[in-house]
């Protein structure tokens, strides 16, 4: 009798089984059959009723049935759970190919990162990194540095002056001066920074442009040392090895002085119209440190010797990425500068 | 500076090198040489021809012409020179000759077929006389008189400043004769001057502005224009030929970088020559016949009636060189740099005498000049004869400074061994003089022409030196120094911090200029008289120095508006801040916008994150907003208690679409920057949270709620968040509803339920003691 009923009831409960629709369907026909108030629950109160013999068969039985149906039940909820997730991952394509949502990463100025190169180049060799103010005395840009007065060297720097007597640095150099008065020998220094010079702006003249200024200051300097430091600058700036050219230049505050020309990139050269047909383009004014500078800045000459450099930043920048304009670096121009 | 290659082979013996060779070792061991180029290349080609028939043709001024070329035999050219007649001799160009840079060919003129032509001066590049063909001698065929093909050198104006003696060809021959081993000839023969009592006197009023003023009269002169070698070379170097005795005094200058002014003798009044200061009020009128106004800054030479010359820069025109001139004075004087300098450059007047003058000339220099004229004078000048001796003002001639150089020293300064014979050697060809002071260490004595002020320490004989050896003889060489790391740059280090921020949160780095204009500043609320003001300005919109960097960064935005939608910008700059006394302050500023001309993008609170990428922990304050900014999108930025800065939109008036601005001051936020930072340990014993959503009054700041539920929530208070806000129905018009999740917690225990419930009640009944409602 209770044979039957299990038996029918297992036919049933596997047809309800597959006849599911869906996961809520296949958990009431679950909670029907198997629950703890289900049919077989049901049956399973029943079977104490019997006598012992029967019991065991019944019961064998009864638990045949339940493993089936537990069986299926599972097998099918696992069909709808990967329907499910297949389902999902199909809804879930996305088109990769679309942009980012903005806003996208900006853009270091050209020279901002020139410069960092240098200033880590050198601070890897030992040289500190020094500032000095825009506004400058005439003092430091001057006179300190050996241009007296009327010295027809002030003429080749157009000055920016202000109505307080002070002016606008035309060059770096007097981050030196500051630089000596503020660390006692030995020094090894860098100075980026702006420089002003009252000229006509056109593609290759700025009045604002900017300078690397380097100084060493030891017990040993000579024009070996700093022929081997501007090479390494030279090289480390161009990644590559780039022939370079000493030649006397007249600086007052260095003695001697030169212009360092490095070989032109663009020709190799071999002469073109960006180094005026020479192959070689001027970047660095150099020399040993004169010996009124030092003396000037409270450094005895006769125990210290020195090198300085000044560095063409904005020339180099401009070489570096052949920017062929340098009205741009300063124009504020989004569609020159999202380039770098 | 212009160079004759021919000029300096003619100075020199034994050169043997190309005129671009001689360029390139200029450079390299001198100064630099920006150009090599051919001059008068088609003389080689151009001879003398005499014209034998002229026949007018068609209704101009051509007409057609026979010449006897001699080299070329008969031809036929069409000429259009006002002077061209039978029987004359001229310069003939045959065809294929290149002048300035154009081929003279075949040409078919007025039906007459042209076999090259005849020239003017102009034409040759030999003067600028283009009135006329040339007027010559001699026989036909023959090249012209001392007009070879030559070679300009240009060497660098600025690269001898320091050398008064390389604005003469003969300063430059020394140093091409100390390079290429040349031998250098002396062009001056002093026994030419004469001697006995000089006819004009010379008074000095003050010899430190005139050290030595020398002068030399002559009479039975002929004033007429010079031959053509000598119109040709210095037509060639730069410089216009104008008469015999000008173009004497011109080429005097050209080769021994002597200035020299020629006087007409019969027009100078008074028994002497004065150089004194001028008197205030004087005039000159110049040369060029402009007049000049004087005062006691300008030195000038006078006679009894008043200045002739502005002293070292031009000469007055009223007793200058003209045809009828018979008796000269020739003036070669060494007068003080610096105030020869300033005068030139307050009367804007720039001479090629003033160009060497500032420079500090030789004063042994004057009468080697007077000798030189004198010898050239007798060549171009015939008849001309001295009227007495030399006339010779001055302080006695400074002696020779000489200098203690030890070899060792220089050997180290250079980084390489130079052998004490090889010093000796190079210094002496470049005119020292050297001699052993002792072991080791030279005796060297400057030359006169070096000594002015461009050699005076043993530093300068380093590089003359090492020029001559050359520095590419100079190995590079790392220098054996203590290693240390260097003294650290934390400005630096924090700009950089700051710059890579902002570029990786979207902004793109500009650069602006220091420079601002008065409009510019007031746009700002700024007072054009709170700025540093320039002097000498490039333009009216560059008058200030920038105070804000905020112009031009307004600029930029409404540049870049033209091609983008939205974009975001940032500056490091430095604003310039007027001080009573002394520098100006300079403070860092870091300025950052956000552009978006829909006005879609949330540019403020963009900008607000970047502000606490930058500061943790950062807050913004309204309170009052200034006249460019939004009134009600404004406020000030601060950090650890501290003002950083301001944070706005600009007023919607100044522009379409919006942007927002962010200001901080990097000197302010460098300060603050902590270093300290300490470990706390992490609780042991689980913190709970609950949310409070606080109704308040519409414009109530969400800081403000924040802090007073922080405070009432003290001392459990772990956190306290920010969830959202919400306004509209349920909440009356004018309200709005704050939530926040609070955590709360104890350092020794874990908190029950009924605590968590009494800190919340606190809470609530302490904001309602305050008249803030809750929605629960």
């Amino acid at each position: 009798m209770l044979e039957a009923t299990l038996e029918d009831l297992q036919a049933r409960a596997l047809e309800r089984i597959r006849g599911a629709r869906s996961m809520e369907e296949l958990e009431a026909a679950r909670v029907e059959a198997l629950g703890r108030k289900g049919a077989l629950g049901h049956i399973s109160k029943e079977l104490g009723k019997l006598p012992p013999e029967e019991r065991a068969r019944v019961g064998r039985l009864l638990n045949a049935v339940k493993q089936c149906l537990e069986e299926s039940f599972e097998a099918r909820r696992k069909e709808f759970e990967e329907e499910a997730l297949r389902r999902r991952l199909e809804a879930e394509w996305l088109d990769l190919t679309l942009p980012a949502p903005e806003p996208k990463r900006g853009h270091f100025h050209p020279v901002t990162q020139v410069q960092a190169e240098i200033e880590d180049l050198f601070t890897s060799l030992g040289f500190t990194v020094l500032d000095g103010p825009e506004v400058e005395t005439e003092y430091h840009n001057f006179d300190a540095l050996n241009i007296p007065p009327d010295h027809p060297a002030r003429d080749v720097q157009d000055t920016f002056w202000l109505t307080d007597g002070n002016l606008l640095r035309t060059h770096t150099s007097p981050v030196q001066i500051r630089g000596m008065e503020r660390f006692k020998p030995p020094l090894r220094m860098i100075a980026p920074g702006r420089v002003f010079r009252n000229e006509e702006v056109d593609a290759s003249h700025e009045h604002t442009f900017y300078q690397v200024e380097g100084m060493m200051v030891d017990r040993e300097v000579s024009v070996a040392h700093l022929i081997y430091f501007m090479k390494l600058m030279v090289n480390a700036i161009f990644r590559r090895e780039v022939a370079v050219r000493l030649r006397p230049g007249y600086f007052p505050f260095v003695e001697p002085g030169f212009e360092l020309d490095m070989q032109c990139l663009l020709c190799e050269g071999a002469g073109c119209p960006a180094c005026k047909h020479s192959g070689w383009v001027e970047m660095i004014g150099c020399g040993l440190v004169h010996p009124n500078v030092l003396r000037m800045s409270g450094i005895d000459p006769e125990e210290w010797m020195g090198f300085a450099f000044g560095l063409g930043l904005t020339r180099l920048v401009m070489m570096r990425f052949g920017i062929d304009d340098i009205r741009y670096l300063q124009s504020g121009d989004l569609r020159f500068l999202h380039q770098f | 500076m212009k160079f004759s290659f021919n000029w300096i082979r003619q100075l020199t013996e034994n050169l043997h090198v190309s005129p671009q060779d001689l360029g390139r070792l200029i450079t390299t061991k001198t100064a630099e040489c920006e150009g090599v180029d051919a001059y008068g290349e088609h003389l080689a080609h151009v001879c003398v021809a005499r014209v034998l028939a002229v026949e007018p043709i068609g209704s101009g001024r051509n007409k057609k012409v026979l010449v006897e070329t001699g080299r070329y035999g008969l031809k036929t050219v069409v000429c259009g020179a006002p002077n061209c007649r039978p029987g004359m001799v001229s310069a003939y160009v045959p065809p294929g000759t290149r002048l300035d840079g154009r081929e003279i060919g075949v040409a078919v003129i007025d039906g007459v077929a042209s076999e090259g032509m005849l020239a003017s001066g102009a034409e040759l590049g030999i003067n600028r006389d283009a009135s006329g063909i040339l007027e010559l001698d001699g026989e036909p065929g023959a090249p012209l008189p001392g007009c070879e093909p030559d070679h300009v050198l240009e060497i660098d104006n600025k690269a001898i400043t320091h050398r008064p003696d390389l604005w003469g060809h003969h300063g430059l021959a020394r140093e091409v004769a100390a390079i290429t081993g040349a031998a250098l000839r002396e062009p001056v023969r002093l026994d030419l001057l004469p001697e006995g009592a000089a006819p004009v006197r010379v008074e000095i009023e003050d010899l430190e502005l005139c050290p030595r003023y020398s002068a030399l009269a002559l009479e039975n002169v002929t004033v007429g224009p010079s031959p053509l070698w000598l119109q040709y070379r210095l037509q060639a170097v730069g410089l216009n030929p104008i008469n015999n005795v000008v173009d004497v005094t011109n080429y005097v200058m050209a080769e021994l970088a002597q200035p020299m002014h020629a006087f007409d003798w019969d027009l100078l009044r008074g028994p002497a020559i004065c150089v004194r200061p001028a008197r205030d009020g004087e005039r000159l009128l110049a040369l060029n016949e402009q007049e000049y106004r004087l005062d006691q800054r300008d030195l000038v030479i006078a006679d009894a009636r008043g200045p002739i010359a502005l002293a070292g820069v031009i000469g007055g025109l009223d007793t200058g060189i003209h045809e009828g001139t018979r008796r000269i004075v020739l003036e070669s004087a060494c007068f003080q740099a610096s105030s020869i300098r300033k005068t030139s450059s307050r009367h804007k007047l720039r001479t090629d005498a003033s160009m060497r003058f500032e420079k500090a000339q030789d004063p042994v220099n004057t009468v080697r000049g007077l000798a030189r004229a004198l010898e050239l004078l007798r060549q171009v000048c015939p008849g001309i004869r001295v009227a007495g001796g030399v006339a010779d003002a001055g302080r006695p001639l400074p002696v020779p400074p000489s200098i203690l150089l030890p070899v060792e020293w220089l050997c180290r300064k250079l980084g390489r061994a130079v052998e004490p014979a090889e010093v000796t050697r190079i210094l002496k060809r470049l005119g020292f003089g050297v001699e052993e002071a002792e072991p080791g260490a030279l005796r060297v004595t400057v030359p006169s022409w070096r000594a002015t002020r461009d050699v005076s320490i043993k530093d300068d004989l380093v590089e003359e030196v090492g020029r001559m050896i050359g520095y590419d003889a100079i190995a590079p060489q790392a220098p054996a120094v203590v290693v240390a790391p260097p003294p650290p740059s934390p400005e630096r280090l924090f700009h950089r911090a700051v710059r890579r921020t902002m570029v990786e949160l979207g902004f793109t780095e500009v650069y602006n200029y220091s420079f601002v204009g008065e409009e510019q500043a007031r746009r700002f609320g700024m007072d054009p008289a709170d700025h540093v003001r320039v002097a000498n300005p490039i333009g009216t919109d560059r008058t200030l120095l920038r105070r804000s960097l905020l112009p031009e960064i307004f600029e930029n935005i409404l540049e870049n508006s033209k091609h983008y939608e939205h974009f975001r910008i940032f500056e490091i700059g430095r604003e310039i801040h007027k001080q009573p006394a002394g520098l100006p302050r300079e403070i860092p500023h870091m300025m950052a916008a956000i552009y978006s001309r829909q006005g879609v993008e949330d540019g403020l609170m963009e900008l607000k994150r970047a502000a606490e990428h930058l500061m943790e922990g950062c807050e913004l304050c309204p309170g009052f907003s200034r006249s460019y900014e939004h009134p009600a999108r404004a406020g000030s930025v601060v950090w650890r208690g501290t003002v950083v800065g301001r944070l706005f939109e600009l007023h919607p008036s100044l522009l379409e679409g919006r942007a927002a601005v962010l200001d901080l001051d990097l000197q302010v936020m460098l300060a603050l920057q902590e270093d300290g930072k300490r470990y706390r340990p992490i609780r042991r014993f689980p913190a709970s949270a609950f949310d409070l959503s606080v109704i308040a009054d519409r414009r109530e700041l969400a800081a403000n709620l924040s802090r007073q539920l922080a405070d009432l929530a003290a001392p459990e208070l772990e956190a306290i968040t920010y969830l959202r806000q919400y306004s509209g129905p349920p909440l009356p018009e004018g309200k709005k509803s704050v939530s926040f999740r609070l955590t709360v917690a104890a350092p020794d225990r874990t908190l029950s339920s009924e605590e968590v419930g009494a800190i919340r009640a606190r809470i609530i009944e302490g904001m309602r003691a305050r008249g803030y409602d809750f929605r629960l």
